[in-house]
């Protein structure tokens, strides 16, 4: 599988894990069946069927396996084919994984990580369709990382299983998991903390998460021909993002965006907006805005999830109304598109 | 005779070392919950004398017992419960989070029924790294088997056939409450629909008797190489949590502990137990005073150990 796409970059990836780490693990439901997690640990039972793990219906124990598996030497990578069961590990992420290595002194360490895969798009649902990314993001000894494109899977999987010791979440965006890439900047330095500056821009900061990376890219494309300059910045590690560059930029531009693919409250875009707040306020030129799901749970018919989910359109919209200063911005929009029908690959059943 | 003298010491030595805490408890010098074991230590001495050092045992949140049977070092116990930078685990985890890597006891967790997987986990991982005759032990007690996660880890540790001992400390109290009120299932057919083998022992204040009875189900684990269950009847003395007795507050009968207590051998004092007193006291005052004389932690090291 091409290396440039996002799902051939993770099956890359878990085939370097197995490959290269003898003590990794896979396991989770549906990674040894015919689909094989779409396609991203397809092969590998049939070339290491000790270590790929069928795991039965029960999350909560078997989160608690990997740290126990962990504790003895191995590295689990466990799967979660949505985010939102991974709401059933909660008690042994955030009692037991997040805790071992500080509640006992340094005695112990779990490395192991986590894949959650965001659902969007044909009806996911309000089951199917959560971006949990802050709720674990608060939790002091966990990493929670969001890659956004291939370069920043090879590179951040690569790290996370070499050489972090501690539990690593990977928040994977299902919508982007057809796509090809072009090459963008490279993954930051210690690949599963800090962030990516993915083009540089004058008039507004965008500081995007996961597949609003991709829309925030289309907007700022978009707005050069309308003469409005953006700087996109994809945040990428969640728990331990690039603050020093995401305070240059909106010291430079005065004008932040934030565009996250979870709820506004409590989240991604309340965090950054604290910690400029917390450095220098007057930084910002005009009061910043966030783009986030509307606050409800993910509905199923797509005229709905269409107003539900924020879009090129509304990143166009708020980044020009914050260039401009007003409302009635003057610059003309693009066409209202849903994402799905603008990544037209994405058609069900998933 | 010689080996029955060396449990009855082990027991003499975790009782007295809970009788220094429950005489400390008042002076503030551990300032964190205590779970005490009174009552309850011949199960782990017991079941402990049949571990070996490659052998691992997932605690929980009244784990002195366990602790001590296991090697643990006593000064950097009396460390930890007292917040001091030698404890085990720098003062970070108290007495509800015992660990003693060194001597196979894995860290306790205070969610109830929660290190069971860990258990599993590190026992897949063996079979993994091909570690032959290795026993994970699985130690909890009556309410964890109400837990989801218990049943989901019987089912796994069965379906890959993993070294584990579900081992089961039956008080008959969760908090306080007994099993009548929260179990509508029978433990011994639970457990044995998922095909374990399941031992059963009453007399769980004799420690001999749990060294000989445990044994079968231990070598069982190691030999064979898969899960077993062992439930041993217990009693704790003291309340669920704190240094006193709540006899008072009616929700269990003092009449009825009382006639446990007259089978405890450590309540019947013997030669035997009675020359090790004095021993273990000094011993117990030695490691008192290392925990009081040892430094507190620092700020530096309140954000060491996150990540």
């Amino acid at each position: 599988m091409s290396s440039n796409s996002y799902r051939g970059a993770l099956a890359i990836a878990m085939r370097r894990a197995m490959e290269d780490h003898e003590h990794t693990f896979i396991i989770g439901q549906g990674v040894t069946d015919f689909k094989g997690l779409f396609g991203t640990t397809s092969g590998l039972f049939e070339r290491y069927p000790s270590r790929v793990i069928e795991a039965p219906l029960a999350e909560d124990s078997v989160a608690g396996i990997c740290i126990g598996s962990a504790l003895n030497g191995m590295y689990p990578i466990n799967t979660h084919i949505r985010a939102d069961f991974g709401l059933l590990i909660f008690n042994q992420l955030i009692n037991l994984a997040a805790k071992y290595r500080y509640m006992f002194g340094g005695l112990f360490e779990v490395p192991m990580m986590m894949r959650m895969i965001i659902g969007r798009s044909w009806g996911q649902g309000a089951q199917h369709s959560q971006s949990l990314q802050s709720l674990l993001a608060h939790i002091p000894g966990l990493v929670v990382v969001m890659p956004a494109t291939p370069q920043s899977i090879l590179a951040s999987y690569r790290y996370a299983i070499a050489e972090h010791r501690g539990p690593v979440i990977m928040f994977e965006h299902r919508l982007m998991y057809e796509l090809e890439f072009e090459d963008g900047p490279p993954a930051p330095e210690v690949p599963i903390f800090g962030s990516r500056l993915e083009r540089a821009g004058d008039d507004v900061t965008v500081v995007a998460t996961s597949v609003m990376l991709l829309e925030a890219k289309r907007a700022a494309q978009y707005l050069e021909k309308q003469g409005v300059s953006v700087e996109v910045i994809d945040l990428h590690s969640i728990s331990h993002p690039d603050y020093g560059m995401v305070l240059e930029s909106v010291r430079k531009t005065g004008k932040l965006l934030v565009a996250d693919t979870s709820w506004a409250a409590y989240g991604v875009s309340a965090e950054i907006n604290r910690v400029i707040n917390e450095t220098d306020p007057s930084m910002l030129k005009a009061p910043s805005v966030s783009l986030a799901m509307q606050p409800a749970p993910c509905p199923t018919a797509k005229v709905l999830e269409d107003f539900y989910y924020p879009d090129v359109y509304d990143l166009v919209d708020a980044a020009a109304r914050l260039h401009i200063g007003r409302r009635e911005h003057g610059v003309p929009l693009p066409p209202k598109q849903s994402m799905r029908d603008y990544y037209k690959h994405f058609k069900g059943p998933f | 005779m010689k080996e029955r003298r060396s449990l009855l010491f082990q027991c003499l030595r975790i009782r007295l070392v809970e009788e220094k805490i429950i005489e400390l408890y008042p002076t503030d010098l551990i300032q964190s919950p205590v779970h005490l074991s009174i009552g309850q230590e011949a199960v782990a001495v017991g079941v402990c004398a049949n571990l070996l050092p490659q052998d691992w045992v997932f605690i929980n949140y009244r784990g002195h017992a366990f602790y001590l049977a296991r090697g643990g070092p006593l000064p950097e116990f009396f460390s930890e419960l007292m917040g001091r930078r030698t404890g085990l685990s720098k003062g970070k985890a108290g007495s509800m989070h015992l660990a003693a890597p060194a001597r196979g006891v894995i860290g306790a967790s205070a969610v109830v029924a929660s290190t069971i997987p860990h258990a599993v986990g590190a026992a897949l991982a063996a079979k993994m790294k091909k570690q032959s005759g290795r026993v994970f032990v699985a130690n909890f007690g009556d309410g964890a088997t109400e837990q989801g996660v218990f049943h989901e880890s019987l089912n796994f540790a069965a379906l890959h056939r993993l070294p584990v001992l579900f081992l089961c400390e039956d008080n008959g109290l969760a908090v306080h409450t007994s099993a009548a009120d929260r179990q509508a299932f029978s433990l011994e057919r639970l457990v044995t629909s998922y095909g374990l083998a399941y031992f059963d022992l009453a007399e769980g204040y004799d420690p001999e008797r749990v060294r000989e009875y445990s044994h079968q189900a231990v070598e069982e684990v190691r030999r064979e190489c898969r899960p077993v269950f062992l439930r041993i009847k217990t009693a704790r003395y003291r309340e669920h949590v704190g240094p006193g007795e709540d006899f008072h507050a009616g929700y269990r009968s003092a009449g009825e502990m009382n006639l446990w207590k007259a089978k405890d051998p450590l309540l019947h004092p013997s030669a035997i137990t009675e020359e090790y007193r004095r021993e273990i006291s000094l011993e117990i005052e030695e490691a008192v005073k290392f925990a009081v004389e040892s430094p507190v932690p620092t700020e530096e090291d309140l954000l060491t150990d996150v990540i």
